[in-house]
C-alpha cells in the first residue's frame, strides 16, 4: 500500500509542476515485473495565449500552432500507439490511461465552429494538415471514421472564453506507427532530441518495445477563468522495454541460445547431466544501465529547463529503496529522495553525459505496482462470413467499490451491430448494469456506428457485454490491399466515471485491443476472368455479325471469271484501268 | 432446321429409351478411368508455394545449442507428468509455461458420447507478440497422447522448449498460442470450439484468455520417450474433419522447409516408402480419398479446419538419424514463415488430392470424375421419368411397310433390365400378324392425319405414392441416425446387428406390405425409382464439390441402383435383390471394417464420438442419403419378387 501511495504521489508531483520555467521535461523510470522497464517521458511547453494569438511562437512549435489556428482547434489530443499494456503483470497504466491511445492513431479535438458542418470541414482541414506534419495517414480519417462522443471525453483545458466547441474523434486502427512518426514528434521539442531526456529516444528501441504510446496534447490553461491564459503543449512517450531484449547490441540482435555454461541449471533434478539442463529462474532483478537499454547515452540536461527546484530534476526512477543505483557522469548532478525513498530524482548536468547503472540484485521487497481500477478484454465470437458477435469482459478487482464507466465503441459502417442484441450480464447482481445508451446508427458508406454506454460493474464481479453484428458485403473497389487479412475495428475506449477520480482533469481511461473482422472477400482474379470471357464472347459475336453484314453473297456463276496468278492480276488491272477510263469518258 | 426436326422426331422413338443404361454405365466407367489417369504426369502438377509472403526456408534457424539441453530436461519433466492425476499434471504444465513468462490458462472438458466419459484438461499459453495488437494468432500444439495412443513425450517437450525459445524473439507480428491438449482429437476440438464461442458450456469450459483471429495451427506428434529416439521421416497429416483440407500453401511450406532446409524427407497418408511410381501415387491418392471420404479427425489439427483455420500435424516416423532439434528447427522456420503472412492463407488450393509430397491434382482436374458418376443417376432418373409417362404398349407405325409386331401384354413395359444385363441380346423377331393396328382419323385446321389409336390416350403419372414413399424412406433414415448416436457403448454392437438384419428384410417387408393394397403399380415403381435416383444424383453432385471422395465412394457403391429394374419375379429379380443386399450400406460398412481389421464396435464408437464432438457428417450421408436410396432401389426390385 505504501508503495502504491508513493506511486500516486510521484504522479502528482509531475502533474502539479506548473509555475517557473515555460518548458518542463521529466523522465520517470519504473521497473516492472518480468524484467521489463517502463519509461515515461513527459515534455511540456507553455506559451501565453496572447503571444500565441499573435503568432509569436517561442517554445510552442510554429508548424503546429499555425495548423491549430487555421483549423480553429482549441484543444487537441493525438495518440500513436503500438502493442498493448499488460495490466495483469504491469498494474496501473501510466497517467491512468489518460495519455494512452488506441492501437494505431487516435485523434480527438475540440473545434470552434458555428455549425456542425463548419466544424466537420475544419476537422478535415486539421486531419489533413496533421497528416503532413506527422507523416501519418491521418487524412484517411473521413466521415466514416469520425464520431462525436458524448460522455467519454471532457475538455482538459479552460474554455470559458470560447463557445460553440465541437468534439470530434477519429481512429485509424491499422496505422503502423514507426520511426517516421517519431522524427516529426521529436522536432516539436525545443531541444529536438539533442539534449535532455529526449536524447534517449531512439527509433530502434522505441519501436522494439512491448508497449509504446506517443501522445500530443494541446490545451489552454487559465489561472483564473478567462485571464492569464496560456496554451500548453504536452508531449508524452510511454514505453515498456524488455530489458533483456533491449540490452542486445544492435549489430547482433539475434537471440541465439546462450552457451550452456551461462545457463543456471537445476542440479537437484535427478536427470541433471552435462547434456540435460532444467533452466532455473533467475530471481534477481537484471542489471541494466540507460545507455544499454535505450541504445543512446543521455546527453545531459536540456538548457531550457529550470535550473533550480524540483522542476530541474528531470530524471526520476521509482524503485524500492534497497535497489542499488550508481550514477556515472563527469558533470555536476544532484540526487533527491522523496515519497518514502521510493522515488529518486536527479538533476542532470548540462553538457555532460549522464548514466544510471543498476547492477544485478536479489530483492527482498516487491516492485511498485498500482492495482488497475478495471480489467477489460474484448474479442469476436462466432465464425463464418455473415455474422458474428462481440464479447467484452470487464472485471472489477475492487472488493468494496462498484465502478461506473463509459464504454465507447466506434465501429466501421460495414460492421452492423444489432442494438436489440446487447446483453449486459453481471452474474453476481440482479440490478441492471446498463444505465444509459447513446447510439448513432451507421449509414452505409457515409458514417460509422457510434455506441456509447454508461455501465456500472459491482465490486469483485465481472461484467460481460455482448452484441451481435452483421457483416456487410463491400463493393469490389472498396477492398483495401491485402483484403484477405480482414478489417480492423478500433479498440473500445473505457472511461472510469466513478468513484475513482483523477487528481487533474485528464480522466481515467483504459482501452481494449482492436478486433480483426474478416469480411467475405471476392476472388480478385474473377474480374479478369470475366473480362477475358466477355471479350471472347464479344469477339465471336461481333465477328459473326460483322461478317454477315459486310459479306456480299453472290452465286458461284456470278463471280467474274478471273484467271489466277500473274496473268489474272494483270488482267484485273487492265479491266480496272479500262473502267476508270470509261468512267472518265462518261463524265466528260 | 433439319437437324432440329430429326431430333424432335427422335423424341418419340422408342429406341431412345434404350440408350440411358449404356450411357450411365459409360459415365461410371469414364469416371473410374478418370481417376486412374490422375497420377500421370500429364494430369497432375508439381506443388508450388503460391503465397509470396511465406518465403519458406529463407530464414536461419537458431534452435540449437543449449536449447537441446533444455529440451532434454523438459522431456524428462513431461515423462514424469504423464502418469500424474489430471489436476496435478495441469498445474505442473502451467508452471512450466509460467516459468517462461507466458500467460497461462486451462480448460476442462467432459464429453459423453455413447455413454463413455471423455474428459480431460487442456493447458495453453499465449505469447503476446511484442509488436502485435492481439488481432492475429497462430497455434503450436501437441496432445499428451498421439493419434496412435502413445505418450507424446517429445512432442509436448518440444512445445515447451519452443515456447521458451520463441519468447526471446521480438519479431513476432502475431500472438503465438501454445496448446497442450489432453487428448489428440477431443481436446483441440473443445479448445477451438470455445475459442469461437461455439461450445456447449455444460461440457466445455469457456476460455479465460483469448487472442486474435487464428491464422494457422501446427501440431507436433513425436512419441519418443525420455531417452529420445531418432526418426527417419516426417509424416505430414492434413485431413480435416468432414474431408475439409487446409490450404495447400501450408502443406507445401512444411514440406519445403522440412525437405529443402532441414533435409528431412516428408511422407503422407502412411506411405512410408514412396518411390514416386505410378502405383504408389495412385495408392497415396486412394488412401487420401478414403481418409477424406470417411471424414474422421486424423489428428489434433483436424478440429481447426472447419473454422477455416489452416492446420497440419507433423508426425515423426521410422528409425533414422534426424533428431528432435531438426523437428524443432522445422517448426521454428514454419512459424517464421507463418509470421510473415499479411493475409489469411487464401492464394493456393483448398481442394486437392495429393499424390506425393510434391505432386498434386487440383479440383478442376479431378472433379469431373465424381460429377460423371453422380450424373449417371440423374440420367437414369430422367430416363425413368420419360418411361413412366410412355404408353404401356409400343405403338405400331401405321406407315410401316413391314408387318407390325405383336403388341406386348399390358404388364410388360419395356424391359431395360434385360438390356442392362444382356445388352447384346437382340429382340425376338417380330411375329407376323395379319390385322392392321387400330387407327383414328384426326383433322385439325383443315389437315387430316391417320394416327394409331394407341398413341392418343394421355398417360398420367400418379405422383403421390412415389413421392410420399421416397420422402418417408429418407425420413426413416433419421431413426438409425438417432439410435447410433445416442445408444450407450454396450448396446451399440447388438443394435448394429439388428440394423443389419432389418435392413435386409425391410425392403421385402415394405414390398409385401404394399402389395397387399395392389400397389405399387409398375408405373409407380418406376416413379419411386426415378425420384430416388434423382435425389441421389443431385445430392452427390452437390457433395462432390464439398467432399469429393465421399461423393465418389457413395456414388460407386450405389451404382447398381441405376441398373436394377422391377422384374417379373424369378431368378433375375432374385439375383438383382441379392446383388443389392450385398452392397447395402450396413453390409458395406461391416465388410470395410473387416477388411481394415478394425473391430466393428470401434467404428461405431468412433462414429458416435465424431457426431457428438467433432461434428462429423458422414453418418448423415450414410443414413439420410445412401441408405434411403438403397432402400428405394431394393423395394423396386423386391416388388417384382413378391
Amino acid at each position: 500500500m505504501l508503495s502504491f501511495l508513493s506511486f500516486l504521489l510521484c504522479n502528482a508531483l509531475i502533474a502539479c509542476a506548473f509555475a517557473g520555467s515555460d518548458y518542463h521535461e521529466r523522465l520517470l523510470l519504473r521497473p516492472l515485473p518480468q524484467s521489463t522497464l517502463l519509461a515515461s517521458f513527459n515534455f511540456r511547453s507553455n506559451e501565453s495565449s496572447v503571444t500565441y494569438e499573435q503568432q509569436n511562437f517561442r517554445l510552442f512549435p510554429r508548424s503546429l500552432g499555425q495548423i491549430l489556428q487555421h483549423a480553429h482547434t482549441k484543444e487537441l489530443h493525438l495518440r500513436f500507439s503500438v502493442g498493448r499494456w499488460d495490466a495483469e503483470n504491469w498494474g496501473q497504466r501510466p497517467w491512468y490511461g489518460a495519455r494512452e491511445g488506441s492501437n494505431g492513431v487516435e485523434l480527438w479535438a475540440w473545434i470552434e465552429a458555428n455549425t456542425e458542418d463548419e466544424a466537420f470541414s475544419r476537422w478535415l482541414t486539421l486531419v489533413n494538415n496533421l497528416s503532413g506534419l506527422f507523416c501519418a495517414s491521418l487524412n484517411f480519417i473521413d466521415a466514416t471514421k469520425t464520431i462525436r462522443p458524448v460522455i467519454s471525453f471532457d475538455p482538459e483545458g479552460d474554455h470559458a472564453s470560447t463557445s460553440n466547441l465541437h468534439l470530434l474523434h477519429g481512429t485509424l486502427p491499422h496505422e503502423v506507427v514507426c520511426t517516421e512518426n517519431l522524427t516529426p514528434f521529436l522536432k516539436l521539442l525545443p531541444c529536438k532530441g539533442k539534449a535532455g531526456i529526449s536524447s534517449l529516444l531512439d527509433g530502434h528501441k522505441l519501436f522494439d518495445a512491448a508497449f509504446q504510446t506517443m501522445a500530443l496534447d494541446v490545451r489552454p490553461v487559465c489561472e483564473t477563468p478567462g485571464e492569464n491564459c496560456i496554451v500548453e503543449m504536452e508531449q508524452t512517450v510511454d514505453m515498456v522495454l524488455d530489458i533483456a531484449r533491449s540490452k542486445r547490441p544492435r549489430d547482433n540482435p539475434i537471440p541465439r541460445p546462450l552457451p550452456i555454461e551461462e545457463i543456471e541449471c537445476d542440479t537437484s533434478k535427478p536427470y541433471n547431466a552435462p547434456d540435460t539442463c532444467y533452466p532455473l529462474d533467475k530471481r534477481t532483478e537484471p542489471a541494466w544501465n540507460l545507455t544499454e537499454v535505450f541504445g543512446k547515452s543521455l546527453k545531459g540536461a536540456c538548457p531550457l529547463t529550470a535550473t533550480e527546484g524540483p522542476e530541474s530534476e528531470t530524471l526520476c526512477i521509482n524503485t524500492p529503496p534497497e535497489r542499488t543505483i550508481q550514477v556515472n557522469t563527469t558533470g555536476q548532478y544532484t540526487e533527491s529522495l522523496s515519497a518514502s525513498d521510493t522515488l529518486r530524482c536527479y538533476k542532470l548536468p548540462t553538457g555532460a553525459e549522464f548514466d544510471l547503472v543498476l547492477p544485478e540484485q536479489r530483492m527482498t521487497t516487491g516492485l511498485v505496482r498500482g492495482e488497475p481500477h478495471l480489467y477489460a478484454a474484448r474479442s469476436i465470437n462466432g465464425h463464418g462470413q455473415e455474422r458474428g458477435s462481440v464479447q467484452v469482459v470487464i472485471k472489477n478487482p475492487s472488493t468494496t467499490d462498484p465502478v461506473e464507466f463509459a464504454y465507447l465503441e466506434s465501429l466501421p459502417w460495414f460492421m452492423k451491430p444489432y442494438l436489440h442484441t446487447i446483453r449486459v450480464n453481471v452474474p453476481t447482481s440482479t440490478e441492471d448494469p446498463l444505465k444509459e445508451t447513446y447510439y448513432r446508427p451507421a449509414v452505409d458508406r457515409v458514417r460509422g456506428t457510434h455506441l456509447e454506454l454508461r455501465l456500472v460493474v459491482p465490486p469483485a464481479s465481472t461484467l460481460t457485454l455482448t452484441y451481435d453484428f452483421e457483416k456487410a458485403i463491400l463493393r469490389y473497389t472498396e477492398y483495401p490491399p491485402d483484403a484477405n487479412r480482414g478489417f480492423d475495428a478500433p479498440p473500445a475506449v473505457i472511461r472510469i466515471l466513478g468513484p475513482f477520480q483523477s487528481a487533474d482533469r485528464k480522466g481515467l481511461y483504459l482501452r481494449t485491443t482492436p478486433l480483426l473482422l474478416s469480411l467475405p472477400t471476392p476472388d480478385f482474379s474473377m474480374p479478369y476472368n470475366v473480362i477475358i470471357l466477355t471479350s471472347t464472347v464479344m469477339a465471336l459475336g461481333f465477328g459473326n455479325i460483322f461478317n454477315l453484314l459486310v459479306r456480299r453473297l453472290v452465286g458461284a456463276d456470278e463471280v467474274p471469271e478471273v484467271a489466277g496468278g500473274l496473268k489474272g492480276i494483270v488482267q484485273g488491272k487492265i479491266q480496272w484501268l479500262m473502267g476508270l477510263f470509261g468512267k472518265h469518258q462518261k463524265s466528260e | 432446321m433439319a437437324l432440329l426436326a430429326t431430333l424432335l422426331a427422335l423424341r418419340k422413338d422408342a429406341r431412345i429409351l434404350k440408350i440411358p443404361p449404356y450411357l450411365s454405365a459409360f459415365l461410371i466407367l469414364v469416371g473410374l478411368g478418370w481417376l486412374l489417369v490422375l497420377p500421370l504426369n500429364e494430369y497432375s502438377r508439381a506443388t508450388y508455394v503460391s503465397e509470396n509472403a511465406l518465403l519458406p526456408g529463407q530464414v536461419h534457424t537458431y534452435f540449437t545449442g543449449s536449447e537441446h539441453n533444455i529440451f532434454r530436461a523438459y522431456r524428462h519433466e513431461v515423462a514424469g507428468l504423464v502418469d500424474m492425476p489430471v489436476q496435478q499434471r495441469t498445474e505442473k504444465l502451467s508452471e512450466l509455461f509460467r516459468a517462461t513468462n507466458l500467460k497461462v490458462a486451462t480448460q476442462k472438458y467432459a464429453y459423453t458420447p455413447s455413454g463413455r466419459n471423455i474428459s480431460n484438461e487442456n493447458v495453453y499459453a499465449v505469447l503476446q507478440g511484442p509488436r502485435a495488437d492481439a488481432t492475429e494468432a497462430i497455434v503450436l500444439m501437441a496432445s499428451l497422447k498421439t493419434m496412435d495412443d502413445e505418450h507424446n513425450y517429445s512432442g509436448v517437450a518440444l512445445v515447451l522448449a519452443l515456447a521458451r525459445y520463441f519468447k526471446r524473439w521480438s519479431l513476432w507480428s502475431k500472438d503465438i498460442i501454445f496448446l497442450v491438449s489432453g487428448d489428440s482429437t477431443s481436446g483441440p476440438q473443445a479448445w477451438v470450439d470455445a475459442y469461437h464461442d461455439a461450445h456447449d458450456p455444460s461440457k466445455v469450459e469457456s476460455l479465460a484468455i483469448k487472442s486474435g483471429a487464428l491464422q494457422g495451427a501446427v501440431g507436433v506428434e513425436y512419441p519418443a520417450g525420455p531417452w529420445g529416439h531418432r526418426y527417419d521421416k516426417l509424416h505430414v497429416v492434413y485431413d480435416g474433419t468432414n474431408g475439409q483440407l487446409p490450404n495447400l500453401d501450408l502443406f507445401n511450406t512444411a514440406v519445403n522447409i522440412a525437405s529443402g532446409q532441414m533435409g528431412i524427407r516428408c511422407t503422407l497418408q502412411r506411405m512410408w516408402n514412396h518411390r514416386d511410381t505410378y502405383q504408389e501415387r495412385l495408392q497415396t491418392m486412394l488412401r487420401g480419398m478414403l481418409s477424406q471420404g470417411l471424414g474422421h479427425a486424423t489428428g489434433p489439427h483436424s478440429a481447426f479446419i472447419p473454422y477455416h483455420i489452416d492446420a497440419i500435424t507433423l508426425v515423426t516416423v521410422g528409425d533414422g538419424w534426424h533428431d528432435e532439434m531438426g523437428l524443432g528447427r522445422t517448426v521454428e522456420s514454419l512459424f517464421r514463415s507463418l509470421n510473415n503472412l499479411l493475409e489469411h492463407l487464401h492464394q493456393s488450393f483448398f481442394f486437392y488430392l495429393l499424390l506425393e509430397a510434391k505432386r498434386f491434382v487440383s479440383i478442376g482436374t479431378y472433379l469431373p470424375s465424381a460429377m460423371l458418376i453422380a450424373a449417371n443417376f440423374s440420367i437414369t432418373a430422367i430416363a425413368l421419368w420419360v418411361q413412366s409417362g410412355r404408353w404401356q404398349e409400343p405403338i405400331p407405325n401405321p406407315a410401316a411397310t413391314k408387318p407390325v409386331s405383336k403388341p406386348a401384354t399390358s404388364e410388360s413395359s419395356i424391359e431395360p433390365k434385360k438390356q442392362a444385363e444382356e445388352p447384346t441380346q437382340q429382340e425376338e423377331p417380330p411375329e407376323q400378324k395379319d390385322t392392321e393396328p387400330p387407327t383414328t382419323l384426326v383433322s385439325n385446321d383443315g389437315a387430316t392425319a391417320i394416327i394409331p389409336t394407341a398413341a392418343l390416350p394421355i398417360s398420367e403419372r400418379p405422383l403421390f405414392l412415389p413421392a410420399a414413399f421416397v420422402l418417408t424412406a429418407h425420413l426413416f433414415g433419421l431413426i438409425p441416425l438417432a439410435i447410433f448416436n445416442t445408444l450407450p457403448v454396450e448396446e451399440l454392437y447388438p443394435s448394429f446387428l439388428l440394423a443389419a438384419n432389418i435392413t435386409i428384410l425391410l425392403p421385402l417387408g415394405a414390398a409385401f406390405f404394399l402389395s397387399q393394397f395392389n400397389r405399387p403399380t409398375p408405373q409407380e415403381t418406376t416413379l419411386i425409382h426415378c425420384f430416388s435416383l434423382l435425389f441421389l444424383g443431385m445430392f452427390l453432385s452437390a457433395l462432390a464439390t464439398l467432399n469429393f471422395s465421399q461423393s465418389l465412394m457413395v456414388g460407386l457403391l450405389t451404382a447398381p441402383l441405376s441398373f436394377v429394374r422391377r422384374g417379373k419375379g424369378g431368378l433375375g429379380s432374385a439375383a438383382q435383390f441379392a446383388l443389392l443386399a450385398a452392397v447395402n450400406p450396413v453390409m458395406v460398412v461391416q465388410a470395410a471394417a473387416y477388411a481394415a481389421k478394425v473391430p466393428m464396435l470401434d467404428v461405431l464408437v468412433k462414429a458416435a464420438e465424431g457426431w457428438e464432438i467433432w461434428g462429423l457428417w458422414t453418418q448423415v450421408v450414410m443414413w439420410l442419403v445412401w441408405w434411403p436410396a438403397w432402400f428405394c432401389g431394393s423395394v423396386v426390385v423386391a416388388s417384382g419378387l413378391i
